[in-house]
């Protein structure tokens, strides 16, 4: 009955209801677009980090993982006693540089990021055509390295670490056979790079790169305490900083901090407009029928049930909205993860807004309790109304 | 990747060791400037003696602070969270073994006189790119747009966002215009019975809503600006950096005011054409 009602009242003016319906439907996908693009950054990265299954990373005291070219010597020996670590179940050492090839057919030079890893535990790539690399002399590229060169997989070509383009000349060449193409997990959309094994980019950079590694990742045994072996690696070689994922998300956190702010900004002007928007729409539509509501009142309806029915045209509108602000606010953060998918630096498969189903409904039902709170001034005057004077004055009216 | 590997090795070589210690040598040693960051972070004044090396806890070269600088309104750097340390050209070439070699050059163009006209940057890096080889001249320009490619996503971002927000702030508009004129049914119905055109009453709610945007979006520019100054406030504290993060432009002011009253007067219109369509006895009820 008190659904029937308040349906009929909303029906009644159907332009306005469908405006305020639609208000609270761009409100509800604007506020679900910002929880989406509040935890779907930390959510994605956490993936990327987790997707190469390790916990650590020892980088060269006071750097970010290939943030600057700084390394640290004696990698085997580091290496070795890594593995010796009761807690540590897999090293993978990773030394990355710059490498540069002639374009095919060309005497152009290409550039590219080269990480030399160890393939039976590397994290860096998948492999998407072709095999791991079984040999010292083979390398598996990525499609941006290949669509720049010209080249294919099964192809051979000679890879340098340095070059002196005053007199075009390649240093440090060696002639390897391309097995396969990779998704660097970790690299931006567009960067080309190329992975070898770690001894074969120790030996082509000379005496700068002999025994060097970049960045070292560490997988630890289940159940252990990361932090414990963290501080543990960290005291023990003074050399290294060790980042555990929590830290890394910490980071990344700090840095893409501006879209976090910007999306709870956003996301509570949402809430405000569609709170505004039912509100306003109640208060008129209770305006409008003081007469009737007396008249309700005067022949003994209660006064729960015109504060229940003026409240249920709260809910009505914004939960009709909500739902049509989910499919709306999906469309639009495909949109806006279009337009960020560009952002410098990222991970080409990084995404900005993760749908999250919990944190969805969460926030749609942030904007029904909206609705419901709207409610509450417009029905507490409906519901208070002097029966007496009201009716006079409509009659005279 | 960085494009300044000689830069980036910068990064990396202030050691740990830092000693307000004095020697007699003092006055011998290399000088480097640190920003003020580090300083912060380290505990570094000018004056201070630190070690320099290529290789975390290597030997190096011990260095005095000569001064502390801050970072200027340089897109490129504002995200970055890197200490910058930065040394005399020659004392980093010692350093590193990098002989006698250089990530970039910075070449001023001569300022025109009467005689002979100004030369565009795009010219001389033209000219240099066309006589030189091994490296490539860029106009500062380029190098601007090139480096603040974070900015111009975020900007693009920014229009997606305003996109939505002036779609809401129709729908807002045109409920609030609608309602507003449903209240007044009655009013307008007595007036058309009065023998009031129906022009009149359009032109009426038309001038009500415009007036309405009007003064909405004077309000909007004013909260804008207070909003503007509390980014910028936040953010330049934030990032340490005095780079400007919004700004209220007279061309942005005169977009919004527009906008606001072609909404008003689109709205008005189409809530007045609602109104007058009806009779004038259905508007007062009868």
């Amino acid at each position: 009955m008190m659904l029937r009602l308040a349906l009929a009242t909303l029906t009644r003016r159907r332009a306005r209801t469908a405006l305020t319906t639609a208000g609270v439907a761009v409100a509800a996908a604007m506020l679900l677009d910002m929880v989406m693009l509040g935890s779907g950054m930390r959510e994605s990265f956490r993936g990327f980090i987790e997707q190469q299954g390790f916990q650590l990373r020892l980088t060269p005291r006071g750097t970010m993982p290939f943030d600057t070219e700084a390394t640290v010597g004696g990698a085997s020996a580091l290496v070795a006693t890594l593995k010796a670590d009761p807690d540590v179940v897999r090293v993978a050492p990773v030394l990355g540089t710059k490498g540069f090839v002639q374009r095919a057919g060309t005497d152009s030079v290409i550039a590219a990021f080269v990480l030399g890893v160890d393939p039976a535990v590397q994290g860096d790539y998948l492999i998407a055509e072709g095999r791991e690399i079984a040999a010292p002399d083979e390398m598996i590229v990525n499609a941006a390295w290949l669509s720049s060169t010209g080249y294919s997989v099964g192809d051979t070509v000679a890879l340098a670490v340095g070059y002196e383009p005053q007199v075009r000349r390649l240093r440090g060449v060696r002639s390897v056979r391309i097995v396969g193409r990779g998704r660097f997990v970790m690299l931006a959309g567009g960067e080309r790079a190329a992975a070898l094994p770690i001894a074969t980019v120790q030996t082509m950079g000379g005496d700068e790169r002999r025994d060097r590694v970049s960045v070292v990742l560490v997988a630890t045994r289940a159940g252990v305490d990361i932090e414990v072996v963290r501080a543990r690696i960290e005291r023990a070689d003074p050399r290294l900083s060790a980042l555990s994922t929590t830290a890394a998300l910490r980071f990344v956190d700090e840095r893409l901090s501006y879209f976090r702010q910007l999306a709870f900004i956003l996301a509570s002007v949402s809430l405000a407009v569609g709170f505004l928007l039912v509100t306003t729409l109640v208060t008129v539509s209770v305006n409008e029928r003081v007469g009737e509501i007396a008249v309700m009142r005067a022949i003994g309806v209660a006064r729960w049930r015109i504060v229940a029915q003026v409240m249920a045209e709260g809910v009505v509108l914004s939960g009709v909205g909500a739902t049509l602000g989910l499919g709306l606010g999906l469309v639009t953060a495909r949109w806006l993860n279009g337009i960020l998918a560009s952002f410098p630096g990222l991970p080409a498969a990084f995404d900005f807004f993760l749908f999250e189903p919990s944190a969805a409904f969460r926030s749609l039902g942030l904007i029904v309790l909206c609705g419901i709170a709207a409610g509450v001034w417009p029905a507490w005057r409906a519901a208070t109304l002097p029966i007496a004077r009201t009716l006079r004055e409509e009659a005279v009216a | 990747m960085n494009p300044f590997p000689l830069l980036s090795c910068v990064l990396l070589v202030l050691g740990a060791a830092a000693s307000r210690a004095q020697t007699p040598a003092l006055t011998e040693r290399r000088t480097i400037t640190i920003d003020e960051r580090l300083a912060a972070a380290a505990g570094l004044a000018v004056g201070d003696l630190v070690v320099l090396a290529t290789v975390a806890g290597s030997d190096g070269d011990t260095v005095r602070v000569a001064a502390i600088t801050r970072r200027g309104a340089d897109p490129s750097e504002v995200a970055r969270s890197e200490f910058r340390v930065r040394l005399h050209l020659d004392h980093l070439q010692v350093l590193t073994g990098s002989g006698d070699r250089v990530g970039r050059f910075a070449v001023q163009s001569r300022a025109g006189d009467e005689r002979t006209p100004v030369t565009s940057p795009e010219t001389v890096a033209a000219a240099i790119n066309a006589t030189a080889f091994g490296f490539r001249a860029y106009p500062a320009a380029q190098v601007a747009v090139e480096t603040s490619a974070t900015f111009r996503v975020i900007n693009r971002f920014h229009r997606a966002i305003g996109i939505i927000t002036i779609v809401a702030s129709a729908i807002f508009l045109l409920c609030i215009t609608l309602l507003k004129v449903d209240e007044r049914r009655r009013d307008v119905g007595a007036l058309r019975l009065l023998g009031v055109s129906r022009s009149s009453v359009v032109r009426a709610v038309v001038l009500e809503a415009s007036l309405v945007a009007l003064v909405g979006s004077a309000m909007g520019a004013l909260f804008g600006s207070v909003a503007s100054a509390v980014v910028n406030w936040y953010y330049q504290g934030f990032y340490a950096t005095p780079l400007r993060f919004a700004m209220v432009t007279p061309g942005i002011v005169a977009f919004a005011v527009t906008l606001s009253l072609v909404l008003g007067v689109v709205s008005g219109f189409l809530a007045a054409q609602r109104l007058v369509r009806a009779a004038p006895l259905d508007l007062v009820g009868r």
